[in-house]
């Protein structure tokens, strides 16, 4: 962390940050840092679909064993409306964040900034309404996980199994949408700082990146969870 | 078939209760070999399927040990004859021959394909049991076995096994016996080595196990005189039923004894299940915890499970419980004692202790009168009183006493005893209530 | 390149303060390995006593009269009644626990690929540093994290489930730190999948121009196909184990048969990653096998293709067998379609074995420590594989399962395999990483201990196995006796060797004789760098002009030719042909 890095001395310091990127001393090119940092974020992601691999084998294990009280538990407990909204948002921002790295290939810093806010108040919009009409209500009502369950009037006898999976697994998916705005912030700072052009823009991507891989995920459990 | 209902008609000839001539078993035909002790602790044959078990085993076994000596042998003798030299090189050879590395793959996939199909093919036989298999339902429990025969009997037999007081049970030989399990409360698994199969037990469904033990394997007789199932030959290697799936503090404790009988011995002590009549109260009580499945709940050292604790609970104050049942009417009811605890048992439902589930089933016409009250006179014996405990001994010696004069004088057992007194308000035992 | 960067990467720097910030914050992966280095040793040595406190307990049949004391001692110090202690089973069930626990998740997982990976997989590949060397000592901080959750969950208690954690049991008990010791594993778990991440970036992207796959040495391959499974599997314990942690925390109710949940569906998660776990264990042991066989035989790998190939196979194909810890639990449909897969996967490492023993033909086998050691993993490794197909085949499961026959099978790939293999090469990469030389004498009489004390231990198992006696048990029937004392004694000879292997490593850092560049005639690229080598591995980009394994062709770099003479180039071409 320390060490100086010999191909920085031959940097011209009048251009913008984003054209005077010098790759890490390890690497012998910047293709190959761009290229490297995308398979990582690849691999990470492919680890992200196994981690959310286990909330679906535990619905489908547990909806096998259960399913015409899985299936009523969905009807009784979720508004679909109020997910296909938060679907909507979430598809919007994954197209801001697109329109942002467009920014950066064709360098207008405006517009990587305009759309990287534009998908932060999509992620920021969505955990508020996921947090004010659906868990604040079912928080009121008792209708919680397993043995917390004590809403008073049920419709059959696993209710608290079908919401044990939805508070699970839509939890730790807006736990991913709160540390993707956090990533996001992240990018804008950097964006604002000028470190995102033509010529370099790879984390820019990277969280691009992460912010599709956590629509996508919501596109299989808004399906799954709400219109079973 | 014909075979066996012929030996069951002959053997059914002979008077019961005599000594017999002891059967001969495979377990006692000779010692076993060394080659077997090793293995198997001399337990081979046993049951239908075990054979056949064996023989894929050392099938794997002879195969794996032909590769092992090949590969260690040429790794030795490598290692001996090219070991390195000062100034010579490595002979060059090539790095690679298709036909070797294609014969190295595909043999060694043949041979396993054979251990593959052998072994599920007698897998499925242990799996599917035939239709005629009698019926014992097993229970297990942190840390018991409790077996239940069609007949609705449980075993009183005890013996020590590894330093703890383990079960009995009966299988009979020349006839198939499947095993209905569940468990009350974690996973167990029903393991009889000398079978060569074992099954998980589960909380939240049943699994099936069947066996079938050869004829000639008997390894007890039933002596009707002392009502107890003897050794044939003591030398002989030990069956037992054990649990192969960790469920807790004492796992290594859920021993069980398994004793091979001839099918008329078999029946014969299965009869002699239902009639507890000979137990004398206190030890039929204690017994009855364990077989009838207490224990799943309710244990004897003060620990809360499920249920209450058995220790110390008798004369205890009904009031200070309070329960959502309680509709304060039953004033002979007021203390635990033997009226509390028939109710309990008959109806637990009626009244449940705060801090414990309304989870516990009926024994509505699962328990004789007798029985009850040997349940009853066990919990006394528990009391943190020692008058009650001293009470409760005296009143099971006093039912033995008259049950034995009343047998000496030809006529049947006391049908059901008086239950010992109430316990009184003040703590101590006798008076009325 | 200016001038500080020609220095040992092990040189102190100008303070005691900047030193211990440069080791602490460094991103040079030669470091952060041999920070893994000693904390996955430390961590054998912790899982090493528990061993050795539960093959204690297990000398005599029932309840040894200390273990009887030791509880009243503890219920007289916690509760003031010695009637209150916790039980010998108590104690023994935390040791067994535990000794899985430390075992699996802070030594074996991590250790060839977290210490030597992360030392050699760069240079091997004559690169400066791994693809995220930042992400790397994050690594290091979630292991260290993980590592500290681990020691307060031990402080805590521990636990007493086994290290399977299996449900309703491990949901429902309330000995020791369930939750704790689940979350070590946990946080451990992804100090795992960033490794993985990194190794596979790493191979794809860092390798010198001009080498290709192919010309890559085996170890590099093990490492890659180890990462692989890392990445895709390991995510799967990290849900596991969170759901394991909402059903003791929120009771959610999914493993839970009071519930409506299904117990079983926690094996089913809990293997599918387990499973390919122990492939994790094992492939690096295998790849550093490569690479000690051909270094001391002086010899190319026999069928280099076929063991790069079937690392990716084992790989690939160890997702698909789960099921086969399941064999007592799940349909007989279902058991029939993982025992097949199960074979499946013994032909790739069957062929590895082979190629192994035909590299020994007509070679020049050195007799060390290194050779030692790759030796012992062949007869350990071969009798652990070949007792896998007992279990795998359906009627003998039946009987096996859950027996000391399972345990007996697993301690000899792991250790017989995976930790012999990384003892020797320990050795082997010893004067490298420290530029010391250690006693070869000691070290070959601490590996005949280990060896035969290992054979002692474990071999007597797979009798005890057959003969009934079921695993995780404290007492036992007296017809178990005779054969769990000679398993006993055996555990105390480990015990002797491990503890002449350690102060032979300790000599040989304080007063050990300097070694050579390249002591052994190695021929990849780790030979060609200092020993130790320098902060940024190599002086110039290194070029690469021969394959890994080309003994009969070339010259090993900084050695004496007179010392490693070459055979008659004429042979090599004629016997080598169109290669």
């Amino acid at each position: 962390m320390t060490t100086a890095n010999p191909r920085a001395a031959a940097i011209d310091m009048d251009l913008p940050p984003h054209a005077r990127h010098v790759p890490q001393s390890h690497w012998r090119n910047h293709h190959d840092e761009a290229e490297a940092a995308k398979l990582g974020m690849w691999l990470f992601l492919a680890t992200e679909v196994l981690l959310f691999a286990g909330f679906f084998c535990a619905y489908a294990g547990l909806r096998l064993l259960h399913e015409g009280n899985w299936i009523a538990a969905s009807h009784y407990y979720l508004d679909w409306r109020i997910g296909a909204f938060n679907t909507c948002v979430l598809l919007l921002s994954s197209f801001t964040v697109v329109l942002a790295i467009r920014g950066a290939q064709t360098n207008r810093q405006g517009m990587i900034l305009l759309n990287l806010f534009i998908t932060e108040i999509c992620a920021a919009t969505f955990l508020v309404l996921k947090l004010w009409l659906e868990y604040w209500p079912k928080w009121q009502k008792g209708e919680l996980v397993g043995a917390f369950f004590s809403y008073g009037n049920p419709q059959g006898t696993h209710d608290h199994l079908f919401l044990s999976v939805y508070w699970i697994a839509t939890a730790t998916h807006g736990f991913h949408v709160l540390v993707g705005m956090f990533v996001i912030a992240w990018a804008m700072w950097k964006a604002w700082k000028g470190h995102y052009g033509p010529k370099h823009y790879t984390s820019l991507e990277n969280v691009g990146l992460y912010w599709h891989l956590v629509d996508v995920i919501w596109i299989f459990l808004f399906p799954l969870l709400y219109l079973a | 078939m014909a075979i066996a209902s012929t030996t069951m008609t002959l053997a059914s000839l002979a008077p019961s209760g005599l000594v017999r001539a002891p059967v001969p078993s495979v377990l006692a035909a000779e010692e076993a070999g060394w080659w077997d002790k090793l293995w198997w602790g001399g337990k081979t044959g046993i049951s239908t399927y075990g054979d056949p078990t064996d023989h894929v085993f050392f099938y794997i076994f002879w195969v794996s040990a032909f590769f092992f000596v090949l590969l260690m042998g040429l790794m030795v003798y490598f290692a001996v004859k090219y070991r390195r030299r000062p100034g010579v090189p490595a002979e060059p050879s090539p790095a690679h021959n298709t036909a070797l590395e294609l014969a190295w793959s595909v043999i060694p996939l043949l041979l396993m394909a054979v251990m593959f199909l052998w072994g599920a093919k007698v897998f499925v036989d242990m799996r599917v049991p035939p239709a005629h298999a009698e019926t014992i339902n097993v229970t297990a429990s942190q840390w018991a076995w409790s077996w239940v025969y069609d007949n609705g009997g449980s075993s009183l037999q005890q013996e020590s096994i590894a330093d703890v007081n383990s079960p009995v049970f009966g299988l009979p030989v020349g006839r198939p016996v499947k095993f209905v399990m569940s468990s009350t409360d974690v996973i167990h698994s029903f393991y009889i080595a000398g079978f060569r199969t074992k099954m998980d037990v589960f909380p939240n469904r049943y699994t099936i196990l069947w066996g079938q033990a050869r004829n000639g394997t008997a390894t007890h007789r039933w002596n009707a005189q002392d009502k107890r199932l003897d050794e044939i030959d003591p030398k002989q290697p030990k069956l037992y039923l054990t649990c192969t799936e960790y469920c807790g503090d004492q796992h290594s404790q859920m021993w069980a004894r398994i004793a091979l009988l001839d099918d008329v011995d078999y029946r014969a002590w299965k009869e002699s299940l239902l009639d507890t009549s000979g137990v004398p109260l206190l030890e039929l009580g204690k017994k009855l915890h364990t077989s009838k499945g207490c224990i799943s709940c309710h244990s004897l050292d003060g620990t809360a499970k499920t249920g209450p604790t058995w220790k110390g609970s008798w004369g205890t104050d009904r009031p200070n419980w309070a329960s959502p049942v309680n509709d304060g009417s039953d004033g002979f009811k007021d203390k635990f004692g033997p009226n509390y605890i028939r109710e309990s048992i008959l109806e637990p439902a009626h009244y449940v202790r705060e801090g414990y589930p309304n989870q516990m089933q009926s024994y509505q016409g699962k328990l004789t009168p007798r029985e009850l009250l040997a349940l009853i006179t066990f919990m006394q014996s528990l009391s943190d009183n020692p008058e009650d405990r001293a009470a409760a001994e005296a009143a099971s010696a006093k039912a033995q006493a008259e049950s034995e004069a009343a047998k000496a004088a030809g006529g049947a057992a006391p049908a059901g005893d008086a239950p010992s007194p109430e316990p009184a308000p003040a703590g101590g035992s006798g008076g009325g209530h | 390149m200016s001038g500080h960067h020609d220095v040992s990467y092990l040189a102190p720097k100008e303070t005691w303060w900047k030193t211990v910030y440069s080791w602490m914050f460094t991103i040079d992966h030669k470091k952060i390995g041999l920070m893994y280095l000693t904390s996955v040793i430390a961590a054998f040595f912790l899982g090493g006593i528990f061993a050795l406190l539960v093959r204690l307990e297990l000398w005599a049949p029932t309840q040894t009269e200390t273990v009887g004391e030791t509880s009243r001692v503890i219920g007289q110090l916690f509760h003031g009644d010695p009637a209150k202690g916790i039980t010998g089973n108590n104690i023994y069930n935390r040791m067994f626990t535990l000794h899985g626990v430390v075992m699996v998740f802070l030594f074996i997982i991590p250790s060839i690929p977290a210490s030597l990976g992360n030392f050699f997989l760069p240079i091997m590949l004559g690169a400066k540093d791994v693809a995220f060397p930042r992400l790397n000592l994050f690594s290091w901080f979630l292991y260290v994290t993980g590592g500290i959750v681990a020691v307060a969950g031990l402080l805590l208690g521990g636990a007493e489930t086994g290290w399977t954690f299996y449900t309703p049991y491990s949901t429902t008990t309330s000995w020791g730190s369930v939750t704790a010791m689940v979350s070590a594993a946990f946080i451990l778990g992804f100090s795992s999948i960033l490794t993985g991440i990194n190794f596979v970036v790493t191979v794809h992207k860092l390798r010198v121009p001009g080498m290709g796959w192919f010309d890559m040495p085996l170890f590099v391959w093990a490492m890659y196909a180890t990462a692989i499974i890392q990445v895709l599997a390991t995510p799967v314990i990290g849900i596991t184990l969170l759901l394991l942690v909402f059903e003791r925390i929120f009771k959610i109710g999914i493993f839970d048969p009071g519930l409506g949940g299904d117990p079983v569906l926690f094996q089913h998660f809990f293997w599918f990653y387990s499973h390919p776990a122990v492939y994790i264990m094992i492939l690096p042991g295998m790849g550093v096998v490569s690479e000690l066989i051909a270094v001391h035989c002086r010899k190319r790998i026999f069928g280099y293709r076929a063991i790069a190939f079937s690392s990716i196979a084992i790989a690939a194909i160890s997702f698909l067998v789960w099921g086969h810890h399941l064999f007592t639990s799940e349909t007989a449909a279902a058991n029939i379609v993982f025992s097949a897969l199960t074979f499946l996967v013994a032909v790739p490492t069957a062929i590895k074995v082979f190629n192994w023993v035909a590299t020994m033909y007509k070679a020049s086998i050195a007799i060390n420590t290194p050779m030692l050691y790759a030796m012992a993993f062949l007869f350990n490794f071969t009798i652990g594989g070949l007792t896998g197909p007992p279990l795998a085949t359906l009627a003998t499961d039946m009987h096996l399962h859950d027996t000391y026959f399972v345990v007996a099978h697993f301690h000899y790939v792991m250790m017989g395999g995976t930790v012999f293999a990384f003892i020797g090469a320990l050795h082997h990469w010893w004067p490298k990483m420290f530029g010391k030389m250690y006693n070869e004498k000691w070290a070959m009489l601490a590996t005949a201990l280990v060896v035969i004390g290992f054979n002692v231990t474990f071999f007597t198992q797979f009798f005890l196995g057959t003969q009934g006696m079921p695993r995780r048990y404290a007492t036992y029937v007296p017809e178990f006796t005779t054969l769990h004392r000679i398993s006993t004694f055996g555990s105390w000879l480990i015990a002797a060797g491990f503890l002449i292997h350690l102060p032979v490593f300790i000599h040989s850092l304080v007063a050990g004789p300097r070694a050579a560049r390249n002591p052994w005639g190695g021929l990849t690229f780790e030979w060609e760098t200092d020993s130790p080598p320098i902060e940024h591995n190599f002086p110039h980009e290194p070029v690469i002009t021969h394959g890994p394994y080309d003994f009969d062709t070339v010259v090993p770099p900084n050695c004496d030719p007179k010392e490693w003479p070459l055979p008659d180039q004429e042979l090599v071409k004629r016997v080598h042909g169109a290669h």
